[in-house]
């Protein structure tokens, strides 16, 4: 007969205002097996805790309920304390009589019954609850990061230095991301090249970082310190082993006005072409949406003057597998689209603001290319229709973001530094020309940031207007920028040489397929989901997988590089041993009894069960059985659902727990 | 003022949106009527048809079964195969004449604590208007007639012709085939008068996976026009290797229909549940049904398990309902329609009817053809994102 304690709780009033808590002890008493129920007004409290411990102790209890909140709340909590006082923990159940009870039902009668009912289903199904241990699987101690900005950057080489190997996946072919198109960035004003191109350097010789340019992640399998990675490594059409980088090929391609990714469109690239001079690796690429050779068999020049013979037109895109133990995802941000085509119809552009009309309307990115050295133009401030230094410049702040019409609500938190930042570079290039800046509101929260912005106005004297733009037109070659300045009262009317629009930062493109392949959540916007916003940051609900940068929201580069080196640690604490501890709540198999329909396999969403064969001793084939892999399976249960012959089943859920639960309706 | 029917309630529930949900509701104080039980369980996935039949067992008054939405799935796309169950679970339901305002589905998330409210209350109040569930009481003067077993006689002849040369040509090593009283095994090619011309439903597949029969090697087997797709099944679900058995077709195929389904489903569910009971009152649960099954080749079958009972092993009126409707529902995707069952049930229950029930189910709603291809995925085991979900909250 087991020895079972019931210990209710008040919760203070919570749960004793509309439950009766002393009479739902006395009819939990009555049942078979219970040796004590009591109740007690904060079991959770330690004093509450040691009550528990000395009853476990004193009755010789082997089981416990614990009638309080929700187990979400504090199962956890429970187990421990019963473990403490040699219970094994997974024999210990709650009954919810907080949340799903006192809490909803203001009728004491009522509520006391039913409080009375639900430690009655927690009893019936404790009583046949069985001891569990937590399952040991190995850890791979090897990880992936996905994107190669400055967060996968500082991820990689945290987690590198720290001794693990690193598999680093860029979709690009070349790393830097964003960061390496900056021009200087705030609050310092340091050239960003100069900070990002070492640490680039650094991730392509590091010898425990395997580079993946122009790749994808194709598929994920496996779980937390066993996934298993197909990388798409797409034709590049040179083998970057071969290349030295010594141009022959580049200087002879004759197609040489194709939009450069990397400048935004201001500059040109050739068909064959290494995205920007300092790009890791320093090997060029094939356009095969371009190049003649690919496109019509025509040309061949490269291929013939390569001194190394590293060109193949032949090349095709290649899927390798890799093994990782955790994952990170860096894959940062892109602007929204300004004009009026959208991704999807949530979302709205602005056309009014002539951006793709007026070939001097441009967004932020673009205007970095033009602030920077290396640069369409070597970083002089020259306007894309016909190279005059502009004279008067317009910077529209919060271009998409923070307004609900357009469908991004959010507040893209980088913008109002950079635009001060653009404006204040502007002025350091262009003496006597004059900023103007159209804002909402200044947020520069940060460390040094605001005094930034307050320099912006005061020593370069950049003109703020608290103004929305209603419309951008173009009149006699001028870009007529009209707004209300809303501290004055007054109509603002600007005739700009250049308009630069402070778009907002937006999810880079195919996350949401990425989250989908991570089991990962996005909210509606895209970006990616944490675990807990203030506790759990860069920890997402999948085990093993973590986030950081843009991907997660929009961010600087501090804070971006903060959240790498933070997910790296978690990394690094996922390996610091050889064995993980999991769950042991998850499904097995009776193999005397599975008939091996293999029904389970097609209803498993992880792929975690296998066709397994017993044989005698001699080698002869006994029966097929389906068998579960314990490091893949989650415990969900589908498998027991689609079982003719229930042969399997969920350690911690057992067929007879839940039907024991449902009788004790009865 | 008489007094107010309070319904009985359970809700089978999954741990990380609905749980979670009822939770909120709690933390919001979001009040409702005391009447409902959570079961909390992993996920919608893990909850299964058996436990909403042993709900109303004992004694609920309404279901309620709640998970993630679509794309929500904790786990990925255990609720999608639930959704897909469920497709298929209605509808046999329905035949039964099973009052489906009853029975509830829900996605109700985490974040959603007032839908959480609103589905109880309503739930709630709408089995208050319909008064407590009971069975059906069997009838009191007769458990109705049944239908008249039959027997089919054929061409003997062409069948032991095939049969001889199949064995003088090793081909097998065993025909079965149709004997004066059940089955006959033929092993030498002078036995094969021993096949008669009488057949008596047998569908002749259900014997491949007796140990014995394994063992007198490769096996040909006389196949009425429904029989062979067993073989089909068989393969899709790894009991016999591709090809592995050889046929021998006798008889003409018949034309089969769903009038008598059609008939069936036109009288009012209230009727139609209580000539069921009628029905299933006769039934003495001898399981002939079963054993006759090509499809019922479980190493133990979940009516003999007791721990725990989920289905009550002695012919109660419940619990002979919740056998008839888990023997239908283990048959979706899976009959193949030759009858075996209803030829081999001594007391006449039409048991085809609700085979039928759910075999229309998945030929109209997933275009699957059971019998045809045996690499075809079987349509429970797996989902699609357009399976239609309108019966759900």
């Amino acid at each position: 007969m087991a020895r079972i304690g019931v210990f209710l709780c008040w919760c203070g009033e919570n749960i004793a205002r509309t439950v009766d808590v002393a009479r739902v002890a006395e009819l939990s008493a009555q049942i078979p097996g219970v040796r004590c129920a009591l109740d007690y007004k904060y079991m959770c409290s330690d004093p509450g805790q040691s009550l528990l411990r000395e009853k476990i102790v004193s009755e010789r209890l082997d089981r416990v309920v614990v009638a309080s909140c929700s187990p979400h709340m504090h199962l956890k909590t429970f187990r421990k304390a019963a473990e403490r006082a040699g219970i094994n923990p997974y024999l210990v159940e709650m009954a919810n009589i907080r949340e799903h009870c006192s809490w909803v039902h203001p009728d004491r009668e009522q509520a006391t019954l039913k409080a009375a009912e639900l430690v009655r289903m927690s009893v019936e199904k404790v009583r046949h609850n069985e001891p569990l241990r937590p399952i040991k699987v190995p850890v791979t101690r090897r990880a992936l990061v996905i994107g190669a900005g400055v967060a996968g950057i500082q991820a990689a080489l945290d987690i590198a230095d720290g001794g693990y190997e690193v598999v680093l996946v860029e979709r690009e072919p070349s790393i830097g991301g964003k960061m390496a198109g900056l021009s200087e960035t705030f609050p310092t004003l340091d050239c960003s090249q100069c900070i990002l191109t070492p640490r680039m350097v650094e991730v392509g010789q590091h010898p425990r970082i395997k580079l993946y340019t122009f790749s994808e992640v194709e598929a994920v399998d496996g779980f937390i310190g066993n996934f298993t990675i197909t990388i798409r490594n797409k034709a590049r059409y040179v083998d970057i082993a071969k290349c030295t980088g010594c141009g022959e090929c580049w200087n002879v391609c004759p197609l040489k006005k194709n939009p450069s990714e990397f400048d935004y469109g201001m500059g040109f690239r050739r068909a064959i072409y290494v995205p920007f001079p300092q790009a890791v690796p320093a090997r060029p690429v094939i356009d095969n949406k371009v190049c003649a050779k690919l496109v019509r068999n025509g040309c061949g020049l490269c291929e013939k003057k390569c001194p190394t013979g590293a060109i193949s037109f032949k090349d095709e895109d290649r899927l390798i597998e890799e093994k990782v133990g955790a994952i990170v995802v860096a894959t940062g941000y892109k602007l929204y689209s300004i004009g009026k085509e959208q991704p999807s119809d949530k979302l709205h552009g602005y056309g009014e603001y002539g951006y793709g009309k007026y070939k001097d309307v441009i967004d932020s990115l673009q205007f970095e290319r033009l602030l920077s050295a290396s640069g369409p133009t070597s970083g002089e401030v020259r306007r894309p229709s016909d190279g005059a230094v502009p004279k008067n410049i317009v910077f529209v702040a919060c271009v998409g973001s923070r307004d609900n019409a357009k469908g991004l609500s959010y507040c893209s938190k980088i913008c109002c530094m950079y635009t001060a930042k653009h404006a204040m570079l502007y002025k350091h290039k262009v003496h006597d020309g004059q900023a103007h800046v159209f804002y909402m509101d200044i947020r520069s929260g940060g460390k040094g940031y605001d005094e930034f912005v307050r320099r912006a106005i005061e020593q370069d004297g950049a003109r703020y207007y608290r103004s929305r733009v209603s419309k951008i037109t173009q009149e006699n070659g001028k870009l007529m920028v009209r707004g209300a300045d809303t501290l004055s009262g007054l109509p603002v009317t600007v005739e700009a040489d250049l308009v630069v629009l402070a778009a907002a930062m937006r999810p880079a493109d195919g996350v949401q397929e990425l989250a989908r392949k991570l089991n990962v959540g996005y909210d509606e916007f895209g970006f990616l989901m944490e675990s807990h916003p203030k506790l759990r940051p860069v920890e997402t609900n999948t085990g093993g997988v973590f986030i950081c940068g843009a991907c997660h929201s929009p961010k600087d580069i501090p804070e971006s590089v903060a959240q790498a080196s933070a997910a790296a640690s978690k990394v690094q604490l996922t390996f610091a041993s050889e064995e993980l501890t999991r769950e042991p709540e998850i499904a097995g198999v009776n193999e005397r009894m599975c008939a091996a329909c293999f029904r389970c396999m097609g209803a498993c969403p992880y792929h975690a069960i296998e066709r397994a064969e017993i044989h005698a001793r001699n080698g002869d084939l006994i029966k097929r059985t389906a068998r579960v892999n314990p490091g893949l399976c989650m415990g969900c249960g589908t498998c027991v659902a689609v079982c003719p012959s229930k042969s399997m089943d969920i350690a911690g859920f057992t067929e007879q727990e839940i039907y024991s639960m449902v009788e004790a309706l009865a | 003022m008489s007094e107010v029917f309070e319904p009985r309630i359970v809700a089978f529930v999954c741990n990380w949106c609905t749980y979670l949900g009822a939770d909120l509701a709690g933390t919001t104080r979001l009040e409702y009527p005391a009447n409902v039980r959570i079961v909390r369980l992993p996920c919608s996935g893990r909850i299964d048809f058996n436990l909403l039949i042993k709900a109303f067992e004992i004694g609920a008054d309404a279901v309620l079964v709640s998970g993630c939405h679509p794309g929500d799935c904790h786990y990925n796309t255990g609720n999608y195969h639930a959704r897909r169950r469920w497709m298929l679970f209605r509808p046999l339901l329905e035949v039964l004449g099973f009052d489906m305002r009853r029975l509830h589905f829900a996605w109700i998330s985490a974040a959603e604590s007032r839908k959480f409210q609103q589905t109880v209350k309503q739930v709630v109040e709408e089995t208050r208007q319909l008064g407590p569930y009971q069975y059906p009481a069997p009838p009191t003067d007769s458990y109705g007639a049944g239908r008249e077993p039959h027997k089919n006689h054929f061409d003997a002849a062409a069948a032991q012709q095939r049969a001889r040369e199949m064995l003088e040509a090793k081909e097998v090593d065993v025909v079965i085939g149709y004997g004066s009283s059940g089955p006959v095994f033929i092993r030498r090619p002078e036995d094969v008068d021993q096949i008669t011309c009488e057949e008596t439903g047998l569908n002749l597949a259900a014997y491949l996976g007796r140990k014995e029969v394994r063992a007198m090697g490769r096996a040909a087997i006389l196949t009425k026009p429904m029989d062979a797709g067993a073989l089909v099944v068989l393969e899709r679900e790894s009991q016999i290797e591709s090809g592995a058995v050889k046929t021998i077709p006798i008889g003409e195929p018949g034309k089969g229909d769903f009038s008598d389904l059609d008939a069936l489903l036109a009288l009012p569910p209230a009727e139609r549940m209580a000539w069921w009971a009628g029905e299933f009152a006769r039934c003495t649960r001898c399981y002939a049904c079963r054993q006759v099954c090509p499809m019922c080749y479980c190493e133990r079958c979940i009516a003999d398990k007791n721990r725990p009972v989920v289905i009550d092993t002695s012919p109660t009126p419940v619990g002979n309902f919740a056998w008839h409707v888990t023997r239908a529902f283990h048959l979706a995707g899976r009959c193949v329609g030759c009858g075996a069952c209803n030829h081999a049930c001594p007391v006449g229950i039409d048991l085809r009817l609700l085979n039928m029930a759910v075999h229309r189910a998945v030929a109209e709603q997933f275009d699957f053809n059971v019998g045809a291809d045996p690499k075809a995925e079987s349509p429970i085991g797996c989902w699609a994102p357009a399976d239609h979900e309108e019966f759900i909250r």
